[in-house]
Protein backbone atom coordinates (compact mmCIF):
# COMPACT_ATOMS: atom_id res chain seq x y z
CA UNK A 1 0.00 0.00 0.00
CA UNK A 2 1.16 3.67 -0.91
CA UNK A 3 2.38 5.49 2.20
CA UNK A 4 0.25 8.69 3.24
CA UNK A 5 3.74 10.92 2.97
CA UNK A 6 4.08 10.34 -0.92
CA UNK A 7 1.27 12.21 -2.53
CA UNK A 8 1.88 15.26 0.54
CA UNK A 9 5.67 15.08 -0.17
CA UNK A 10 5.51 15.18 -3.85
CA UNK A 11 2.94 18.30 -3.77
CA UNK A 12 5.93 20.05 -1.68
CA UNK A 13 8.73 19.28 -3.67
CA UNK A 14 6.80 20.51 -6.68
CA UNK A 15 6.89 23.72 -5.01
CA UNK A 16 10.60 23.63 -4.86
CA UNK A 17 11.22 22.15 -8.31
CA UNK A 18 8.62 24.57 -11.06
CA UNK A 19 11.03 23.47 -13.86
CA UNK A 20 10.12 19.50 -13.16
CA UNK A 21 7.18 18.11 -14.03
CA UNK A 22 5.16 14.53 -13.72
CA UNK A 23 6.64 14.47 -10.53
CA UNK A 24 5.90 11.09 -8.16
CA UNK A 25 6.99 9.82 -4.69
CA UNK A 26 7.56 6.15 -3.92
CA UNK A 27 9.05 3.59 -1.88
CA UNK A 28 9.07 5.40 1.07
CA UNK A 29 10.32 4.11 3.95
CA UNK A 30 10.61 4.63 7.61
CA UNK A 31 14.11 4.14 9.34
CA UNK A 32 14.26 2.48 12.09
CA UNK A 33 16.29 4.34 14.81
CA UNK A 34 15.54 7.90 14.33
CA UNK A 35 14.50 9.15 17.59
CA UNK A 36 15.48 13.07 17.64
CA UNK A 37 13.73 13.16 14.15
CA UNK A 38 11.32 10.34 11.74
CA UNK A 39 13.85 9.73 9.25
CA UNK A 40 12.51 8.11 5.90
CA UNK A 41 14.32 7.36 2.74
CA UNK A 42 12.24 7.36 -0.67
CA UNK A 43 12.19 7.94 -4.45
CA UNK A 44 11.99 10.39 -6.41
CA UNK A 45 11.14 10.46 -10.24
CA UNK A 46 10.03 13.28 -12.76
CA UNK A 47 10.79 14.78 -16.24
CA UNK A 48 12.75 17.76 -16.75
CA UNK A 49 14.30 19.57 -20.02
CA UNK A 50 13.09 16.51 -21.47
CA UNK A 51 14.34 13.86 -20.14
CA UNK A 52 13.58 11.11 -17.10
CA UNK A 53 15.05 11.48 -13.61
CA UNK A 54 15.22 9.58 -10.78
CA UNK A 55 16.58 10.82 -7.25
CA UNK A 56 17.35 8.78 -3.71
CA UNK A 57 16.40 11.19 -0.92
CA UNK A 58 15.87 11.50 2.76
CA UNK A 59 13.29 12.97 4.72
CA UNK A 60 13.65 14.34 8.30
CA UNK A 61 10.75 15.47 10.12
CA UNK A 62 10.41 16.12 13.56
CA UNK A 63 8.37 14.10 15.67
CA UNK A 64 5.66 15.59 18.44
CA UNK A 65 8.29 15.33 21.08
CA UNK A 66 11.59 14.24 20.10
CA UNK A 67 14.35 12.48 22.33
CA UNK A 68 16.48 15.03 21.71
CA UNK A 69 14.83 18.72 21.44
CA UNK A 70 16.72 20.86 18.89
CA UNK A 71 16.28 23.37 16.31
CA UNK A 72 16.46 21.57 12.88
CA UNK A 73 17.38 24.96 11.37
CA UNK A 74 20.81 24.36 13.25
CA UNK A 75 21.16 20.97 11.92
CA UNK A 76 20.54 21.57 8.48
CA UNK A 77 23.08 24.92 8.90
CA UNK A 78 25.47 22.43 10.16
CA UNK A 79 25.55 20.28 7.28
CA UNK A 80 25.11 22.94 4.80
CA UNK A 81 28.21 24.43 6.15
CA UNK A 82 30.20 21.08 5.54
CA UNK A 83 29.32 20.08 2.70
CA UNK A 84 32.24 19.60 0.26
CA UNK A 85 34.73 20.09 2.21
CA UNK A 86 36.96 16.98 4.21
CA UNK A 87 33.91 16.16 6.47
CA UNK A 88 31.62 14.23 4.41
CA UNK A 89 28.21 14.85 4.40
CA UNK A 90 25.01 14.51 2.74
CA UNK A 91 23.89 17.43 0.18
CA UNK A 92 20.94 19.27 1.76
CA UNK A 93 18.06 20.49 -0.38
CA UNK A 94 15.55 22.13 1.48
CA UNK A 95 14.21 23.20 4.88
CA UNK A 96 10.79 23.46 5.72
CA UNK A 97 9.74 25.33 8.60
CA UNK A 98 6.09 25.82 8.49
CA UNK A 99 3.64 23.10 9.43
CA UNK A 100 1.42 23.16 6.74
CA UNK A 101 3.27 21.07 3.74
CA UNK A 102 3.74 17.39 6.09
CA UNK A 103 2.23 18.60 9.56
CA UNK A 104 5.82 19.13 11.40
CA UNK A 105 8.51 20.52 10.36
CA UNK A 106 11.51 18.90 8.05
CA UNK A 107 14.23 18.96 5.78
CA UNK A 108 14.74 16.75 2.54
CA UNK A 109 18.79 15.70 1.53
CA UNK A 110 19.95 13.27 -0.85
CA UNK A 111 20.52 10.07 0.37
CA UNK A 112 24.13 8.47 0.17
CA UNK A 113 23.63 5.00 -0.96
CA UNK A 114 25.51 2.03 -0.74
CA UNK A 115 26.71 2.20 2.56
CA UNK A 116 25.95 1.08 6.16
CA UNK A 117 25.34 2.68 9.77
CA UNK A 118 24.82 0.08 12.23
CA UNK A 119 27.33 -0.46 14.93
CA UNK A 120 26.13 -4.46 15.06
CA UNK A 121 27.38 -4.66 11.51
CA UNK A 122 30.61 -2.84 11.74
CA UNK A 123 31.04 -5.67 14.59
CA UNK A 124 29.62 -8.95 13.50
CA UNK A 125 32.87 -10.03 12.00
CA UNK A 126 32.70 -9.05 8.37
CA UNK A 127 34.37 -5.40 8.84
CA UNK A 128 37.17 -6.94 11.36
CA UNK A 129 40.31 -6.17 8.51
CA UNK A 130 39.19 -2.82 8.21
CA UNK A 131 38.26 -1.57 11.91
CA UNK A 132 41.27 0.36 12.09
CA UNK A 133 40.85 2.05 8.77
CA UNK A 134 37.56 3.05 10.02
CA UNK A 135 39.00 4.30 12.75
CA UNK A 136 41.43 6.35 11.55
CA UNK A 137 39.07 7.71 9.28
CA UNK A 138 36.76 8.72 12.21
CA UNK A 139 38.85 10.36 14.52
CA UNK A 140 40.59 11.94 11.21
CA UNK A 141 37.35 13.53 10.35
CA UNK A 142 36.74 14.68 14.15
CA UNK A 143 40.26 16.19 14.21
CA UNK A 144 38.74 17.90 11.06
CA UNK A 145 35.63 19.56 12.43
CA UNK A 146 37.55 20.39 14.82
CA UNK A 147 39.89 22.56 13.04
CA UNK A 148 37.09 24.26 10.91
CA UNK A 149 36.78 28.48 11.47
CA UNK A 150 32.78 28.39 12.39
CA UNK A 151 33.11 31.96 11.45
CA UNK A 152 34.40 31.14 7.93
CA UNK A 153 31.52 28.12 8.36
CA UNK A 154 28.76 30.66 8.75
CA UNK A 155 27.26 29.33 11.97
CA UNK A 156 28.20 31.83 14.14
CA UNK A 157 25.24 33.12 12.91
CA UNK A 158 23.01 30.49 13.68
CA UNK A 159 24.64 29.01 16.80
CA UNK A 160 25.51 30.98 20.30
CA UNK A 161 29.37 31.81 20.57
CA UNK A 162 30.33 31.46 24.30
CA UNK A 163 33.26 32.37 25.15
CA UNK A 164 36.18 29.79 26.00
CA UNK A 165 35.76 29.85 29.47
CA UNK A 166 32.12 29.62 29.23
CA UNK A 167 31.98 26.18 27.49
CA UNK A 168 31.83 23.67 29.98
CA UNK A 169 29.29 25.82 32.25
CA UNK A 170 26.87 25.93 29.56
CA UNK A 171 26.91 22.60 28.69
CA UNK A 172 26.61 21.54 32.35
CA UNK A 173 23.79 24.01 32.69
CA UNK A 174 21.82 22.99 29.97
CA UNK A 175 22.11 19.16 30.75
CA UNK A 176 21.14 19.71 34.47
CA UNK A 177 18.31 21.71 33.58
CA UNK A 178 16.72 18.58 30.99
CA UNK A 179 17.21 16.74 34.77
CA UNK A 180 15.37 19.24 36.95
CA UNK A 181 12.73 18.94 33.80
CA UNK A 182 12.50 15.50 32.92
CA UNK A 183 13.46 13.10 35.53
CA UNK A 184 10.62 10.84 36.22
CA UNK A 185 12.74 9.27 39.15
CA UNK A 186 15.32 10.54 41.41
CA UNK A 187 18.83 10.05 39.50
CA UNK A 188 21.52 9.70 42.48
CA UNK A 189 24.40 8.45 40.33
CA UNK A 190 24.00 11.30 37.52
CA UNK A 191 23.64 14.04 40.38
CA UNK A 192 26.51 12.72 42.24
CA UNK A 193 28.58 13.52 39.07
CA UNK A 194 27.27 16.57 37.91
CA UNK A 195 28.40 18.51 41.54
CA UNK A 196 31.64 16.54 40.72
CA UNK A 197 31.87 18.34 37.66
CA UNK A 198 31.08 21.56 39.06
CA UNK A 199 33.18 21.17 41.66
CA UNK A 200 36.36 20.22 39.51
CA UNK A 201 36.03 21.91 36.51
CA UNK A 202 37.92 21.97 33.26
CA UNK A 203 39.87 24.50 32.15
CA UNK A 204 39.02 27.47 29.11
CA UNK A 205 38.69 25.60 25.89
CA UNK A 206 41.69 25.76 23.38
CA UNK A 207 39.52 27.63 20.90
CA UNK A 208 35.94 27.96 20.14
CA UNK A 209 34.76 24.89 17.78
CA UNK A 210 32.19 23.12 15.80
CA UNK A 211 31.00 20.56 18.27
CA UNK A 212 28.73 17.63 16.54
CA UNK A 213 27.94 16.66 19.78
CA UNK A 214 26.68 13.34 18.73
CA UNK A 215 30.19 12.00 16.64
CA UNK A 216 29.97 8.20 17.80
CA UNK A 217 30.45 4.62 16.07
CA UNK A 218 26.65 4.53 14.24
CA UNK A 219 25.74 8.22 13.45
CA UNK A 220 28.69 7.87 10.28
CA UNK A 221 28.52 5.84 7.10
CA UNK A 222 30.81 3.29 6.24
CA UNK A 223 31.64 0.87 3.45
CA UNK A 224 33.75 -2.63 3.05
CA UNK A 225 36.98 -1.00 2.72
CA UNK A 226 36.56 1.27 6.05
CA UNK A 227 36.05 4.63 4.11
CA UNK A 228 33.98 7.38 5.97
CA UNK A 229 31.65 8.86 3.65
CA UNK A 230 28.73 10.42 5.58
CA UNK A 231 28.65 12.30 8.87
CA UNK A 232 25.07 12.08 10.08
CA UNK A 233 22.68 13.14 12.84
CA UNK A 234 24.00 16.99 13.37
CA UNK A 235 21.07 17.55 15.57
CA UNK A 236 23.13 18.47 18.69
CA UNK A 237 25.83 20.32 16.78
CA UNK A 238 26.95 23.91 18.91
CA UNK A 239 29.88 25.71 18.88
CA UNK A 240 32.37 24.75 22.03
CA UNK A 241 35.33 23.00 23.44
CA UNK A 242 36.81 20.22 21.15
CA UNK A 243 37.32 17.92 23.88
CA UNK A 244 33.38 17.70 24.45
CA UNK A 245 33.51 16.08 20.71
CA UNK A 246 36.39 14.12 21.60
CA UNK A 247 35.23 12.61 24.82
CA UNK A 248 31.36 12.00 23.60
CA UNK A 249 32.66 9.07 21.70
CA UNK A 250 34.92 7.75 25.04
CA UNK A 251 31.29 7.58 26.87
CA UNK A 252 31.70 3.76 27.87
CA UNK A 253 28.42 3.06 26.39
CA UNK A 254 29.55 3.36 23.16
CA UNK A 255 31.96 1.24 23.74
CA UNK A 256 29.18 -1.46 22.51
CA UNK A 257 30.50 -4.06 25.17
CA UNK A 258 34.51 -4.37 23.17
CA UNK A 259 36.15 -2.38 25.41
CA UNK A 260 37.61 -0.16 23.01
CA UNK A 261 37.06 3.78 22.01
CA UNK A 262 34.12 3.61 19.73
CA UNK A 263 34.08 -0.31 19.41
CA UNK A 264 37.25 0.26 17.29
CA UNK A 265 40.86 0.85 18.62
CA UNK A 266 42.55 1.66 22.25
CA UNK A 267 41.86 4.79 23.65
CA UNK A 268 45.18 6.33 23.42
CA UNK A 269 45.57 5.33 19.40
CA UNK A 270 41.62 7.25 19.00
CA UNK A 271 43.13 10.25 20.41
CA UNK A 272 46.79 10.00 18.69
CA UNK A 273 45.05 10.35 15.05
CA UNK A 274 42.54 12.96 16.62
CA UNK A 275 45.71 15.40 17.71
CA UNK A 276 47.32 14.70 14.18
CA UNK A 277 44.24 15.83 12.46
CA UNK A 278 42.97 19.13 14.34
CA UNK A 279 46.17 20.12 15.63
CA UNK A 280 44.80 20.21 19.00
CA UNK A 281 46.17 18.54 22.45
CA UNK A 282 44.07 16.59 24.66
CA UNK A 283 45.05 17.02 28.26
CA UNK A 284 44.00 13.85 30.06
CA UNK A 285 42.42 16.00 33.09
CA UNK A 286 40.03 17.96 31.04
CA UNK A 287 39.25 15.08 28.85
CA UNK A 288 38.28 13.32 31.56
CA UNK A 289 36.08 15.77 32.97
CA UNK A 290 34.15 16.13 28.93
CA UNK A 291 34.06 12.22 29.19
CA UNK A 292 32.43 12.91 32.55
CA UNK A 293 29.88 15.20 31.58
CA UNK A 294 29.05 13.07 28.13
CA UNK A 295 28.11 10.33 30.70
CA UNK A 296 25.25 12.91 32.04
CA UNK A 297 24.63 13.93 28.58
CA UNK A 298 24.11 10.93 27.83
CA UNK A 299 21.88 9.50 30.83
CA UNK A 300 19.91 13.37 29.90
CA UNK A 301 18.83 12.34 26.90
CA UNK A 302 17.79 8.65 27.67
CA UNK A 303 15.76 10.71 30.86
CA UNK A 304 14.26 12.97 27.83
CA UNK A 305 13.33 10.10 26.03
CA UNK A 306 11.47 8.26 29.16
CA UNK A 307 9.50 11.78 29.45
CA UNK A 308 8.54 11.95 26.34
CA UNK A 309 7.19 8.85 26.59
CA UNK A 310 5.11 9.22 29.73
CA UNK A 311 3.91 12.80 29.31
CA UNK A 312 2.63 11.13 25.65
CA UNK A 313 4.23 13.56 23.49
CA UNK A 314 6.06 10.43 21.62
CA UNK A 315 4.96 6.66 22.38
CA UNK A 316 6.95 5.64 19.43
CA UNK A 317 8.68 2.11 20.69
CA UNK A 318 12.43 4.11 19.85
CA UNK A 319 11.51 6.22 23.25
CA UNK A 320 10.83 3.58 25.75
CA UNK A 321 13.66 1.01 24.38
CA UNK A 322 16.71 3.74 24.75
CA UNK A 323 15.41 4.33 28.09
CA UNK A 324 15.11 0.78 29.06
CA UNK A 325 18.45 -0.20 27.31
CA UNK A 326 20.41 2.69 28.41
CA UNK A 327 19.23 4.34 32.12
CA UNK A 328 21.02 1.66 33.35
CA UNK A 329 23.87 1.15 31.16
CA UNK A 330 24.39 4.88 31.81
CA UNK A 331 24.64 5.12 35.57
CA UNK A 332 26.76 2.51 35.30
CA UNK A 333 29.34 3.97 32.71
CA UNK A 334 29.23 7.37 35.32
CA UNK A 335 30.39 5.02 37.86
CA UNK A 336 32.99 3.53 35.49
CA UNK A 337 34.36 7.02 34.55
CA UNK A 338 34.00 7.93 38.70
CA UNK A 339 36.16 4.81 39.21
CA UNK A 340 33.67 3.46 41.51
CA UNK A 341 32.00 0.29 39.47
CA UNK B 1 12.01 0.19 34.84
CA UNK B 2 11.27 3.79 33.09
CA UNK B 3 8.85 4.13 31.54
CA UNK B 4 6.76 1.69 34.02
CA UNK B 5 6.22 -1.96 32.16
CA UNK B 6 2.35 -1.79 32.29
CA UNK B 7 2.36 1.54 30.62
CA UNK B 8 4.60 0.09 27.58
CA UNK B 9 2.82 -2.75 27.39
CA UNK B 10 -0.74 -1.10 26.76
CA UNK B 11 0.95 0.86 24.23
CA UNK B 12 2.20 -1.50 22.80
CA UNK B 13 -1.14 -3.75 22.30
CA UNK B 14 -2.59 -0.76 20.42
CA UNK B 15 0.22 -0.40 18.68
CA UNK B 16 0.87 -4.06 17.42
CA UNK B 17 -3.07 -3.62 16.63
CA UNK B 18 -2.58 -0.78 14.56
CA UNK B 19 0.37 -2.29 12.84
CA UNK B 20 -1.75 -5.91 11.86
CA UNK B 21 -4.75 -3.67 10.31
CA UNK B 22 -4.03 -4.46 6.29
CA UNK B 23 -4.33 -0.40 5.67
CA UNK B 24 -1.06 0.13 7.80
CA UNK B 25 2.33 0.86 5.42
CA UNK B 26 4.75 -1.53 5.45
CA UNK B 27 7.27 0.89 5.35
CA UNK B 28 6.03 1.51 9.58
CA UNK B 29 5.67 -2.20 9.81
CA UNK B 30 9.01 -3.03 9.59
CA UNK B 31 10.51 -0.33 12.27
CA UNK B 32 7.07 -1.02 14.82
CA UNK B 33 7.37 -4.76 14.80
CA UNK B 34 11.08 -4.66 15.50
CA UNK B 35 11.37 -2.90 18.33
CA UNK B 36 7.99 -4.11 19.87
CA UNK B 37 10.10 -7.74 19.94
CA UNK B 38 12.84 -5.86 21.35
CA UNK B 39 10.86 -4.35 23.96
CA UNK B 40 8.82 -7.50 24.66
CA UNK B 41 12.25 -9.58 25.21
CA UNK B 42 13.38 -6.67 28.13
CA UNK B 43 10.00 -6.93 29.79
CA UNK B 44 10.09 -10.72 30.24
CA UNK B 45 13.86 -10.29 31.40
CA UNK B 46 12.46 -8.12 34.15
CA UNK B 47 9.77 -9.54 35.06
CA UNK B 48 10.17 -12.60 37.76
CA UNK B 49 12.73 -10.24 39.57
CA UNK B 50 10.75 -6.95 39.63
CA UNK B 51 9.95 -6.93 43.01
CA UNK B 52 12.39 -8.84 44.72
CA UNK B 53 14.70 -6.27 43.30
CA UNK B 54 12.74 -3.51 44.75
CA UNK B 55 12.13 -4.89 48.38
CA UNK B 56 16.09 -5.52 48.56
CA UNK B 57 16.69 -1.76 47.14
CA UNK B 58 14.46 -0.35 49.35
CA UNK B 59 15.57 -2.14 52.70
CA UNK B 60 18.94 -1.34 51.71
CA UNK B 61 18.69 2.15 51.51
CA UNK B 62 16.15 2.29 54.22
CA UNK B 63 18.97 0.74 56.29
CA UNK B 64 21.27 3.43 55.12
CA UNK B 65 19.10 6.47 55.79
CA UNK B 66 18.12 4.69 59.27
CA UNK B 67 14.46 4.46 58.26
CA UNK B 68 13.20 1.71 59.89
CA UNK B 69 9.27 1.79 57.91
CA UNK B 70 8.39 -1.58 56.66
CA UNK B 71 6.51 -2.12 53.06
CA UNK B 72 3.28 -3.75 53.64
CA UNK B 73 1.99 -3.14 50.15
CA UNK B 74 4.14 -5.46 47.64
CA UNK B 75 2.27 -3.66 44.54
CA UNK B 76 5.25 -2.80 41.82
CA UNK B 77 3.44 0.48 42.05
CA UNK B 78 3.94 0.88 45.38
CA UNK B 79 7.57 -0.40 45.79
CA UNK B 80 8.69 1.93 42.88
CA UNK B 81 7.19 5.18 44.86
CA UNK B 82 8.73 3.87 47.59
CA UNK B 83 12.06 3.72 45.89
CA UNK B 84 11.92 7.12 44.79
CA UNK B 85 11.09 8.27 47.88
CA UNK B 86 13.95 6.48 49.28
CA UNK B 87 16.34 7.86 46.20
CA UNK B 88 15.22 11.16 46.82
CA UNK B 89 16.32 11.02 50.44
CA UNK B 90 19.44 9.16 49.81
CA UNK B 91 20.82 11.86 47.07
CA UNK B 92 20.13 14.65 50.19
CA UNK B 93 22.09 12.24 52.63
CA UNK B 94 25.05 12.00 49.78
CA UNK B 95 24.97 15.66 49.81
CA UNK B 96 25.68 16.26 53.57
CA UNK B 97 28.31 13.47 53.82
CA UNK B 98 30.18 15.37 51.29
CA UNK B 99 29.61 18.60 52.84
CA UNK B 100 30.43 17.23 56.08
CA UNK B 101 33.50 15.13 54.56
CA UNK B 102 32.61 11.84 56.01
CA UNK B 103 34.34 9.16 53.52
CA UNK B 104 32.90 6.63 55.13
CA UNK B 105 29.24 7.20 54.89
CA UNK B 106 30.00 8.29 51.31
CA UNK B 107 31.77 5.24 50.52
CA UNK B 108 28.46 3.51 52.08
CA UNK B 109 26.54 5.37 49.78
CA UNK B 110 28.48 4.79 46.60
CA UNK B 111 28.43 1.12 47.43
CA UNK B 112 24.81 0.88 47.75
CA UNK B 113 24.72 3.30 44.39
CA UNK B 114 26.78 0.33 42.57
CA UNK B 115 24.26 -2.67 43.87
CA UNK B 116 21.89 -0.96 42.57
CA UNK B 117 22.87 -1.02 39.24
CA UNK B 118 23.96 -4.67 39.28
CA UNK B 119 20.10 -5.32 40.46
CA UNK B 120 18.91 -3.60 37.37
CA UNK B 121 21.32 -4.81 34.98
CA UNK B 122 20.04 -6.41 31.93
CA UNK B 123 21.71 -9.09 29.84
CA UNK B 124 21.77 -6.67 27.04
CA UNK B 125 23.53 -3.76 28.72
CA UNK B 126 26.59 -2.18 27.43
CA UNK B 127 28.23 -1.57 30.34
Amino acid sequence: MSHPLEARLARYIETQMPEASDIEVSQIERISGGASRETYRFVLNYRQDGAAQTRRLILRRDPPASLIDTDRRIEFAAYRAFYGSTVPVPRMLWLEEAETALDHPFFIAEELTGFQTAPQLLFAGGYDKVLAKVADRKWSILGQIARADPAALGLTSVMASPGVDECWRRELDHWEHIFDTDEAEPQPIARAAIRWLRSNPPPPAQKLCVVHGDYRTGNFLFDQEGEIHGVLDWEMAHLGDPLEDLAWGFNPIWEFGRGLAGGLVPQDQAIAIWRKSSGLIADPAALHWWTLFNCVKGQGIWVGSARAFIDGGNKEPIMVYAAWWLLNAQDRAILKVMGRL
Amino acid sequence: MTPEVPAVLAEMAGLLMRTASPGAPDAERTSALTLSSMLLMVAAEVWDAAAQNLVQENRAIAELLGDHSLESDLHLSVLRAENSRLRAELIAAHIIAENAGDQIRQDAIWAELRASTDRRRLSISLV
